[in-house]
């Protein structure tokens, strides 16, 4: 299907591509389908990617891998929470933070709290939180980002 | 929104599936014990409500582009 994004234009995603979170991203219930997109320009280094929100073009999240900010995270789930996105292992396991980019680029952060979880076998997704409050919504990651531009 | 006077022990029950009751009451800190199916999400809003903040900021994404400069 071709799909319209604001970041990107109009974007041709296909079926196998569609990741479905049933119960919609915490505050927006209506954003259930989605696809992640590459952007080869933006944060390259940085790891950054784009959940794109099928259902409006304007809805994107810049999302990427925690462990490239945070080695050991590891939060503790529920096995009961995700039995909604069907048998989930190791291997099928995909977990991605959301990343909030403002203007000043010092006060960058990843919500290590509110992770999204996708099965990429089934492509069903759900956004957790986790209950601990070791785990920052805003956690910084400016510097982090620049000490390791060299070698991520 | 409807108000419910409950004693220690005493519950209320949602939609014949969600069971409310209240464990323990100490000052003013009250301990409730929540009966749902697995597919209701149960969230302290205070939490929640960091989370919808922090996704909306994500989709604000002002800073992309001073990002890439920062990047690439």
């Amino acid at each position: 299907m071709k799909i319209n994004t604001r970041l990107f234009g109009e974007v041709e995603i296909s079926d196998d591509k569609i990741i479905i979170f049933e119960n919609g991203i915490i505050g927006f219930p209506d954003m259930k389908k989605f696809a992640l997109i590459h952007d080869e320009d933006a944060g390259k280094g940085a790891g950054i990617r784009y959940m794109q929100s099928l259902d409006e073009a304007n809805f994107a999240m810049p999302v990427m891998d925690p462990l490239i900010v945070k080695p050991d995270y590891d939060p503790e789930v529920d096995d009961e929470l995700l039995a909604g996105l069907g048998h989930v292992t190791e291997d099928n396991l995909l977990v991605l933070v959301t990343v909030s980019v403002p203007g000043d680029l010092t006060r960058m952060s990843v919500n290590l709290r509110g992770p999204l979880v996708i099965n990429v076998e089934t492509h069903k997704a759900c956004q957790m939180i986790i209950d601990s409050s070791d785990l920052p919504v805003k956690f910084p990651i400016y510097e982090i980002l620049q000490s390791g531009k060299a070698g991520v | 929104m409807l108000a419910l006077s409950r004693k220690k022990k005493e519950a209320i029950v949602i939609n014949n599936n969600i069971e409310i009751t209240i464990l323990e009451v100490k000052g003013d800190q009250v301990k409730i014990g929540i009966d749902a199916p697995k597919e209701v999400s149960i969230y302290r809003k205070e939490v929640y409500l960091q989370i919808q903040e922090a996704n909306s900021e994500a989709v604000s994404a002002e800073g992309m582009d001073a990002l890439k400069d920062l990047m690439g």
